[in-house]
C-alpha cells in the first residue's frame, strides 16, 4: 500500500514499533490505570468547608511564617467578598462548603524512591511514574494530595544551584526569594479562585534557576487527586535568572468518583532578561473534576516564556494562561490543545500583553468536540499604549466531530499602538467525508482513521512535546475517540 | 485618605507613615477601577486596587504588582498656611 505522506501504523503487527504497539494497546487498561482509589490513609484531614479556622490551622499546621498566615488570612476575606464568577462555564455546582480543604498524606517529603509510603508507591507505580523517571526525569516532584510526598533534584542540577522543591519546603528553605516574589504575579485578589488558592494552597513547585544557568532535562512534577470531594489548591512559582533556560513539565490526573472535585492552583512565573522559560501541561482529571487555574507569566527584556497546554480531562475546565511582555524584544507563545467529550467543557485559551516595545507572540490553538463536548477558545490580545513596533499572530483550529457537539471562539483584542502588526485567523471543520473515504480506501476502518485526522490535527502542538509525553497525549486522544464512530 | 476632584479627574490624597503627604490618580491602569479607594498601607506606603488587587507605590504611581503594569499619575501635594494644595 502507497500512502506517501501518511504513516499507517496498524497495517501488519510484525513491524510494529514499541511505541506503535503500546498506542495499539491504549484503552485496555484504562480502569487498571486511572480508574482506581487507594484507601484513604492521612495524617491530617481538615474538616470540609471554608472558615478562618480552617486557614488558621492550615497555617499552623505547616509551622509558617507570620506574613504567610497573614496573607491566606487576608486572601480569605477576598474569597468571601466576591461573587463566583458567571462567565465562562457553569460554576453553580460548586459547593465550596462541602470541599475538604487541606489533607495531608504523609509525614514529610521523601527524598529517594525507597522513602516513599508503600500504598502512594503502588499509586505511582500504575501511573507509570518511577520507569518514566528512570528514563526521562531531571527530577520528580509528586504530589499526592496536598504535600509533595516524593522529590529528588539530581545532583548536577544542585551543584548549579538550581532549586526545585516543593513549595513549602521552598518557602521554609528560601523564604527570602519566595516572599520578594509571591503574588507579585498574581495577587490574592486578581479573581475569586486565585484569592481561594491564596487562602488554602499547599503543594506545588518552587523552582529557582540562576543566571546563565541552562537546565538540560526537563523538571517534572506530576499531580493526583484521591479523595472524594478534595480540593486541590497547588502553587507554583518560577524564577529564572537573567540567561537561564529551563523546561517545567507537569502531568495531572485523577482516580474516577461519584461527586465532584476542585482543582484550582495559581502558577506564577518570573523570566528575567535574556532567560527562557517552557511550562508544559498535560491534564487528564478525571470527568467531575472542576479545573480552574490561574496561570501568569511576566517576561523582561528579550526574555521567551512559552506555554504549552493540553486538556483532555475534566468535566469544566476555565485556564487562559498569560503572558505579560514587559520588556523590549520579550517573545511569548502559548500552544494550546482542548478536547472536549461527553458533559466536558473546555473553555480554554491565552492572553498576551504587549506592554514594551518590539515585542512578539504567537498563539495556536486547536480544540476538539464530539458526543456533544464543548470546547472553547477565549484569548486575549493587548498592544500597550508605548509597546510600539509589537507582533503577534493568533491561530485558532476547532474540529468537530459530530453534529452534536460545540465550538466558540471570543477573541478580543485592544490595539493602542499604530504600528502593531497583529494578525487572527480562526477555523472551525468537520472531520470531513472525503477524508475519511480516501483513508478507508487505503485499508484503515472509520475508527482507525478519525483518530489519524485527529492525531494529524493536533500534531504541530504534540511534536513540541517531549517524547514520553507526546506518547501518552497520542494514548489519551485514543482513549477519548474511543466509541466515537457509529 | 482623602478623595478630591480637580479639572474632572479625582485624585486621593494620602498621608504615609512618617506624615509624607502623597496623591494619586484614582484610576487603576489596569482597567480603569477606583485605585484609592482601595487598602492602603501607611507603614509602606501603597494602596492595593479593589478590583484585581495591584499594589501601587504611592510615591511613583508605579505598581508593584500585576495585572497592573503601568505607572499611574501622583501629583505634587504642598501644605501652604494650613491647606493642602495638589499640583494638578
Amino acid at each position: 500500500m502507497s500512502t506517501p505522506e501518511i504513516k499507517v501504523p496498524t497495517l501488519s503487527p510484525k513491524e510494529l514499533t514499541e511505541e506503535e504497539r503500546a498506542l495499539k494497546e491504549i484503552g485496555s487498561d484504562y480502569a487498571e490505570r486511572f480508574g482506581f482509589r487507594d484507601p484513604e490513609n492521612y495524617l491530617y484531614k481538615a474538616p470540609k468547608g471554608l472558615s478562618r479556622e480552617v486557614v488558621e490551622s492550615i497555617s499552623e499546621y505547616k509551622s509558617e511564617p507570620r506574613w504567610m498566615r497573614e496573607f491566606r488570612l487576608k486572601a480569605l476575606d477576598h474569597f468571601m467578598q466576591r461573587p463566583t464568577p458567571t462567565w465562562g462555564g457553569d460554576l453553580s455546582r460548586i459547593d465550596f462548603d462541602d470541599i475538604h480543604y487541606f489533607v495531608r498524606a504523609s509525614e514529610r517529603a521523601g527524598r529517594s524512591w525507597d522513602e516513599v509510603p508503600e500504598d502512594i508507591k503502588r499509586t505511582f507505580d500504575r501511573l507509570g511514574i518511577p520507569e518514566a523517571e528512570r528514563k526521562f526525569l531531571a527530577g520528580v516532584g509528586a504530589q499526592y494530595e496536598s504535600e509533595v510526598v516524593y522529590h529528588q533534584v539530581r545532583e548536577d542540577l544542585e551543584r548549579q544551584g538550581v532549586i526545585f522543591l516543593d513549595m513549602d519546603s521552598g518557602l521554609r528553605e528560601h523564604e527570602d526569594i519566595v516572599r520578594q516574589y509571591w503574588a507579585t504575579v498574581i495577587p490574592p485578589n486578581d479573581n475569586k479562585l486565585a484569592a481561594l488558592n491564596s487562602a488554602v494552597w499547599s503543594g506545588g513547585s518552587f523552582v529557582y534557576v540562576p543566571a546563565g544557568v541552562k537546565v538540560e532535562m526537563p523538571l517534572q512534577a506530576y499531580f493526583r487527586i484521591n479523595t472524594e470531594n478534595m480540593g486541590q489548591f497547588e502553587r507554583t512559582l518560577i524564577i529564572a535568572e537573567e540567561g537561564a533556560d529551563v523546561h517545567y513539565i507537569e502531568g495531572c490526573t485523577a482516580p474516577v468518583y461519584s461527586t465532584d472535585s476542585l482543582h484550582s492552583a495559581v502558577v506564577e512565573i518570573v523570566v528575567k532578561p535574556g532567560a527562557r522559560v517552557r511550562y508544559t501541561t498535560v491534564q487528564n482529571w478525571s470527568h467531575n473534576v472542576y479545573n480552574l487555574v490561574t496561570k501568569r507569566a511576566v517576561a523582561y527584556d528579550g526574555a521567551t516564556m512559552e506555554w504549552v497546554d493540553c486538556n483532555l480531562g475534566s468535566r469544566l475546565t476555565m485556564k487562559y494562561p498569560s503572558i505579560y511582555l514587559l520588556g523590549p524584544e520579550a517573545h511569548g507563545e502559548i500552544l494550546s490543545i482542548a478536547f472536549a467529550g461527553q458533559g466536558q467543557h473546555q473553555d480554554a485559551g491565552g492572553k498576551v500583553i504587549h506592554g514594551a516595545p518590539k515585542t512578539t507572540s504567537s498563539v495556536f490553538s486547536k480544540s476538539i468536540s464530539k458526543d456533544g463536548g464543548r470546547a472553547s477558545y477565549r484569548g486575549l490580545l493587548e498592544v500597550a499604549r508605548g509597546a510600539t513596533e509589537a507582533r503577534s499572530k493568533v491561530v485558532c483550529d476547532a474540529l468537530l466531530l459530530d453534529e452534536r457537539s460545540r465550538s466558540d471562539t471570543y477573541p478580543t483584542i485592544r490595539i493602542n499602538e499604530n504600528d502593531a502588526n497583529v494578525g487572527h485567523e480562526a477555523s472551525v471543520s468537520k472531520i470531513g467525508e472525503e477524508q475519511l473515504f480516501y483513508l478507508q480506501a487505503h485499508g484503515l476502518d472509520e475508527e482507525e482513521a478519525s483518530k489519524m485526522i485527529v492525531n494529524g490535527f493536533i500534531e504541530p502542538i504534540t511534536k513540541e512535546l517531549p517524547m514520553e509525553y507526546a506518547v501518552e497525549m497520542n494514548r489519551l486522544i485514543e482513549l477519548q475517540m474511543e466509541g466515537s464512530i457509529g | 485618605m482623602r478623595l478630591v476632584e480637580a479639572n474632572g479627574r479625582k485624585i486621593g490624597v494620602f498621608r504615609c507613615a512618617g506624615g509624607d503627604l502623597v496623591a494619586i490618580e484614582d484610576r487603576c491602569s489596569h482597567d480603569d477601577g477606583p485605585l484609592a479607594e482601595g487598602e492602603f498601607d501607611a507603614e509602606s506606603c501603597t494602596v492595593e486596587c479593589p478590583r484585581h488587587g495591584s499594589l501601587f507605590d504611592l510615591r511613583t504611581g508605579r505598581p508593584k504588582t500585576l495585572p497592573a503594569f503601568q505607572p499611574v499619575d501622583v501629583f505634587e501635594v504642598r501644605v501652604e498656611d494650613g491647606e493642602v494644595k495638589l499640583e494638578v
